[in-house]
């Protein structure tokens, strides 16, 4: 067992959610109705969340003062190219913040989505990694845009127009039947892959941050959403919490290849 | 590999002088600061942060090392030659000597761990005082207070018994430097004591070859590679001397087969050509078996025999009358037809050669099973070839001065009375002086240490001085000791560490480690020679085995003049040079012990034991019958002798770990990274019949006491028995000692002054917890 | 082919007695489980007795090595012999390369907060020294080559027990262990 990385889940989970609030906003203002009516109000959300969620990453170094030169290997590092994405996320965020008046407001948007989308392609470059068999794939790609999209839905609504809720929760409800779906399958195929691969599976399976993960982060909502047909206040705290908790596992509950060697793989 | 640029940068000093203990721990920032200080900020151009190709010997080796010789002082075939890198009076790392062909350059798992053992943070460093023995309450006193405490019970016993047989020694071989024979010295200088006599190891064996052929003396183990065949019975070279595998290897790329005759499927036994599973002390009735039909065959050297031996007429009289192949097979387990094959191979294989190891010995018939494997060797032939032989050990290459161990009673001193030739197997000592004819040491057997201690009387034994031993960890039947120790009025040990005798002690020294003192290094198995210097000063206030005897005379003196004679002062390079001899250097082809510092030295001598046919028995010749094993109450022939009765369900062996040498090392942080806990092992069969799994925690049972441990299943165990390995592991009251009992072997009074100990004749039971 | 050093195990021989463990942490003095070398048993699914054969293994300074592939800070580069060095001055302990190498070679530094691996001791290298580890192996088994010349009959690369990664292939070959013939007690 791997240790739990809070600080690596706080900062994916935060910043997806971030990127994910971006990205629906630009969705929300390209297919509602009319200009873009965005108040800076839905900008701070996501610079909240940006920067609690950058600023725990710092914890996860062994010396945060030097991050900065996490920028130097874009030529073959993901994760250099993480940073980058995600700090010029963070200044298009803040670009967006202060000109969220002015008429490039709609543009900045989509620009800071679209940067947002590469960032969370980066991440799901560096978290899938060749020591991790299990997710050394398109998953955590997979999972990362299933949080973003939960949370983005999720927290947009604190702060949406209510003529956006319907919408909204069409959006969530999708996400998380998707989310469902992904969720259990997906370590169910991984039961059938090599040593590694299918003790992962077993290993999920057998994790109660997993299974919360599933219960209180997915199907809970579903059904809340099922019954009330919008998304109340508490619903995205209730999808955050599931979240951190399926991250945790993604960090704790993976096995790496290193854990089988003297056993057949 | 390119010594020599090694030796350009390297300076040895000697370090004469004995000053103030050492510096702090080296950290190992400073250590990798250290290299890249020395080298490659030299190499580098500004910006470019790296060196692509550092300079030769500009690294590393720069200048900055000081290099002394250690040897390994363990109870080990391979004591090897150590070369060690001291920065700032700090041992940086080591490595084996590459002078010695025996050591090669690398040391082991054990050995490597001295680079830690002086500085682990949990050794003992000043003397110290327990109220109340296993409590735990330790207060550190000075050196002149512990002293005091000892000298003045010293003087109480013998003002109470009018001698010193109340204080008795148990020492053996935790540590087998030359002067650590001071201990044995420092007692003879107190009076006439209490000795602890004989060995744990290998008296059966010693006797064996004794009795056989007048010596123990194996070949050369470098010249196995020359063996067509080799035959490694009852020992586990992989494990044990790891030195000498490689020589395995060479025979068996020669062309030479390998078998491994074991009743477990051992290290080595995984690198045989062959292995046999082997019905536990069946060795005797096995190789008797491969005789008869070597005999049947006539495969045996007629000329050889007929030239060199006498006794065999009846030997194969016995054999004839007593012996069939079908028989052996019943007895060990071992089917007739692979007998058969094997007795043909081994007999018609020249040469070959059969290594009899330590395990083989230790059960009730050990020595009449090392006479009939002796026996098989010499009917084909094999004593006295290059690649042949029956090897098992040697002490020729022991031939020192003995002068720390020589030391004389004090005047008046009273013992026993009687001149008593005190035996040992390594008791070197000649000693005919007039003066000590009237009294000598009072004997007792050091595998019944506890049994010693609870029935001796006039006088009882008052108090016990530990060195180089650990009772506890390393006698028989723990509870029984535990019973002994009440007894005793005082417990001294000497040590570097908080193992299970210095819990029960009332006083403990600290002792130096092989880089803070001077002595000399021989093997009882290679024909290597190796100096040990004073590579570091000793830390804390360590002292060794002489300094402690020299700091007690000191004391012994000042209360009462004239009651030790040991110096009181010494200069223990001194005291190591002193034990060197012309002997020694004519054998070794030195001129000085100086050219050993140099590297070690390898004895020039034929690499064939009994190369001369000229036996050490009576007769002169190998002795398949022989008189003088008559006479020490075994049969003069190597007749079988059955095993020990099974008094419980299954038969429990306590071998040793690869990871520890008795209760050394094992207890060391850096071991606990590979070793950190023991296991029990149990045939998957034994386990089902008990429903225990893989893991379970489970106790091992017998009459004498009891081990709780985790289990683990494997097949190297056979189903009928019960393994675990005999280690000392920090903070775990795991010993193995608690459930195996005192029981003596059939040999190793003559030449060894004791019985030796069945230590494999053990039985028990196991239950899941 | 380009010079490569490589370790070469040789499992026939190994009598895993984890020698070349403690005599790397004996140059180094790793702090606790930060171990560079490590002796790993064999499954008895693989070789059917327990701890009875190993795979002695540390970094394999890769071909394509990923630790230097996700180092954000470029603290890892490959020398000309093919030695994988970790530079650790300019490491900032982000663990990128210690999830990301499938062998587990670098580790994770406490004391200094950064990763480490095994050196291939290329300071000794470059003295004209074999790596600490390799000179201390009592039976040769674990020995360094060069892969532009080695050619050991019937070696391999990734024998069973092994992860296999073409794509970074690891400077290692192997030789398989072997049982003897086992002649079995006729009584239990």
């Amino acid at each position: 067992m791997s240790t739990i990385e809070m600080p690596l889940v706080l900062f994916s989970v935060l910043s997806q959610t971030a990127i994910g609030l971006v990205v629906i906003n630009s969705c929300r203002q390209w297919a509602a109705d009319g200009p873009a009516k965005t108040d800076r109000g839905q900008w701070g959300i996501v610079l909240a969340f940006l920067i609690t969620g950058m600023a725990a990453s710092f914890f996860h170094l062994g010396h945060p003062l030097q991050a900065y030169t996490a920028l130097k290997h874009l030529g073959k590092a993901w994760l250099s190219w993480e940073l980058l994405g995600i700090s010029v996320f963070l200044c298009l965020t803040l670009l967006g913040f202060f000109m969220v008046k002015g008429k490039n407001a709609r543009l900045v948007t989509t620009l800071t989505a679209l940067v947002g989308v590469l960032t969370l392609l980066f991440m799901g470059m560096t978290y899938a990694p060749p020591g991790y068999p299990a997710v050394n794939n398109v998953l955590p790609l997979v999972f990362f845009l299933i949080t973003a999209l939960l949370l983005g839905t999720g927290f947009s609504a604190w702060v949406a127009p209510s003529a956006a809720k319907p919408w909204l929760t069409r959006i969530l409800t999708v996400t998380l039947i998707v989310g469902v779906i992904v969720y259990l399958i997906v370590p169910c195929i991984w039961l059938s892959g090599g040593t590694s691969m299918a003790q992962t599976g077993w290993t999920w399976f057998a994790s109660p941050l997993y299974w919360g993960r599933v219960a209180v982060g997915l199907v809970l909502p579903l059904a809340v959403l099922w019954r009330i047909k919008d998304i109340p206040l508490w619903l995205p705290v209730l999808i955050l919490l599931g979240e951190l908790m399926g991250r945790a596992a993604f960090f704790r509950d993976t096995v790496h290849a290193a854990a089988n060697i003297g056993g057949l793989q | 590999m390119n010594n020599h640029k090694e030796e350009n940068f390297m300076t040895t000093t000697n370090n004469a002088a004995e000053v103030q203990p050492g510096s702090c721990p080296l950290s190992r920032r400073n250590f990798v600061k250290g290299l890249l200080a020395a080298g490659l900020v030299a190499n580098l151009p500004c910006g470019l942060l790296r060196p692509l190709q550092s300079e030769a010997g500009e690294i590393v080796y720069g200048g900055d090392y000081e290099t002394f010789r250690n040897a390994c002082p363990r109870n080990c075939y391979d004591t090897c030659s150590i070369k060690t890198f001291v920065k700032d009076g700090v041992v940086q790392f080591i490595e084996g000597a590459t002078e010695s062909t025996f050591t090669r350059g690398g040391l082991c798992v054990k050995g490597y761990g001295y680079t830690r053992r002086p500085y682990s943070p949990d050794r003992i460093k000043y003397p110290m005082v327990q109220e109340g023995r296993g409590s735990g309450n330790w207060k550190r006193v000075s050196w002149n207070e512990a002293m005091e405490r000892i000298a003045k019970k010293i003087l109480e016993i013998q003002d109470k018994d009018g001698s010193l047989l109340g204080m008795a020694l148990s020492k053996y071989s935790g540590n087998f430097g030359i002067t650590n024979y001071g201990v044995e010295g420092m007692m003879s200088s107190l009076g006439y004591t209490t000795r602890l006599t004989g060995t744990p190891c290998w008296p059966a064996g010693i006797d064996a070859q004794n009795f056989d052929m007048g010596d123990m003396w194996c070949n050369d183990p470098e010249d196995m590679v020359n063996a067509r065949y080799v035959i490694l019975w009852g020992g586990n070279a992989a494990w044990n001397s790891v030195h000498s595998v490689k020589y395995v290897y060479e025979a068996q790329r020669r062309g030479a087969k390998i078998v491994v005759i074991d009743p477990l499927l051992t290290q080595q036994a995984a690198k045989a050509d062959e292995y046999w599973q082997i019905r536990t002390s069946t060795d005797g009735a096995l190789a008797l078996g491969m005789a008869r039909h070597i005999l049947d065959a006539k495969l045996y050297d007629r000329d050889w025999v007929m030239a060199n031996s006498i006794g065999f007429e009846e030997f194969a009289d016995y054999l004839r009358g007593n012996i069939t192949v079908e028989w052996a097979a019943k007895e060990s387990g071992i089917p007739a037809a692979n007998i058969i094959a094997l007795a043909e191979e081994f007999a018609t294989a020249k040469p070959a050669t059969i290594w009899l190891g330590y395990g083989l010995q230790r059960h009730v018939n050990g020595g009449a099973t090392v006479r009939a494997i002796d026996a098989l060797v010499a009917m084909t032939g094999n004593v006295g070839k290059i690649g042949g032989g029956a090897r098992y050990g040697h002490l020729r290459t022991w031939g020192f001065n003995y002068h720390a161990l020589l030391q004389k009673q004090p005047e008046g001193a009273k013992g026993v009375p009687g001149k008593a030739e005190v035996k040992g197997d390594f008791h070197f000592a000649g000693g005919d002086d007039a003066a000590a004819l009237s009294y000598s040491d009072r004997s007792l057997n050091i595998n019944k240490t506890a049994q010693v201690i609870l029935d001796t009387d006039d006088p009882p034994i008052r108090m016990l001085w530990v060195a180089c031993k650990n009772p506890f960890s390393q006698d028989f039947d723990r509870n029984k000791m535990i019973k002994a120790f009440e007894k005793l009025e005082m417990v001294v040990t000497v040590d570097q560490f908080f193992n299970e005798t210095v819990a029960m002690s009332d006083i403990v020294l600290p002792v130096t480690t092989l880089f803070e003192e001077w002595t000399i290094n021989a093997s009882y198995w290679h024909y290597w020679l190796s100096i040990n210097e004073r590579a570091i000063q000793p830390m804390y206030e360590a002292k060794s085995d002489i300094q402690i005897a020299a700091t007690l005379s000191n004391t012994m003196n000042e209360l009462r003049p004239g009651s030790c004679t040991f110096p009181t002062e010494i200069d223990s390079r001194e005291w190591m040079i002193k034990e060197f001899n012309q002997g020694i250097y004519d054998l070794f082809g030195i001129s000085s012990w100086e050219d050993l510092k140099n590297g070690p030295a390898k004895a020039k001598m034929h690499p064939a034991s009994w190369h001369d046919l000229k036996f050490g028995t009576p007769s002169g010749k190998y002795e398949f019958k022989s008189e003088l094993a008559e006479q020490w109450g075994n049969k003069a022939l190597p007749e079988y002798v059955a095993p020990r009765k099974q008094n419980n369900k299954y038969r429990l062996l306590t071998p040793h770990t690869k990871f520890g040498l008795h209760s050394q090392f094992v207890n060391l942080d850096w071991s606990e990274e590979f070793y950190p806990e023991p296991f029990v092992y149990i045939h998957p069969d034994m386990a089902a019949e008990k429903d225990i799994k893989d893991g379970d925690v489970v106790r091992i049972f017998n009459s004498i006491g009891e081990v709780t441990t985790t289990a683990k299943l494997s097949t190297v165990v056979p189903a009928d028995a019960i393994l675990m390995y005999e280690a000392w592991f920090k903070n775990n009251p795991y010993n193995v000692q608690n459930v195996v009992d005192d029981t003596s072997s059939d040999m190793g009074a003559y030449k060894t002054g004791q019985p030796g100990v069945a230590i494999h004749d053990q039985f028990a039971d196991v239950a899941k917890v | 082919m380009k010079k490569q050093y490589a370790f070469f195990i040789d499992a026939e021989r190994c009598i895993g007695c984890f020698t070349c463990a403690m005599a790397c942490k004996n140059q180094y003095h790793q702090p606790e489980k930060v171990i560079w070398r490590q002796v790993y048993p064999l499954d008895e699914e693989i070789y059917p007795y327990t701890e009875r054969a190993f795979y002695s293994l540390a970094c394999n300074h890769c071909e394509n090595p990923t630790c230097l592939n996700v180092c954000p800070v470029k603290a890892y580069y490959k020398r000309e012999d093919g030695v994988v060095v970790h530079e650790q001055e300019k490491c900032i302990g982000c663990g990128n390369c210690i999830r990301s190498c499938p062998y587990g070679a670098p580790r994770y530094n406490p004391e200094v907060k950064k990763a480490e691996k095994c050196s291939f001791c290329w300071q000794r290298i470059d003295a004209g020294l074999k790596p600490q580890c390799v000179q201390s192996c009592p039976v040769e088994a674990l020995q360094i080559v060069d892969l532009a010349t080695f050619d050991k009959p019937g070696a391999v690369q990734y024998p069973p027990g092994f992860p296999k990664y073409p794509k970074l292939n690891p400077s290692v070959r192997f030789v398989l262990p072997r049982l003897p013939k086992i002649i079995g007690r006729e009584d239990i």
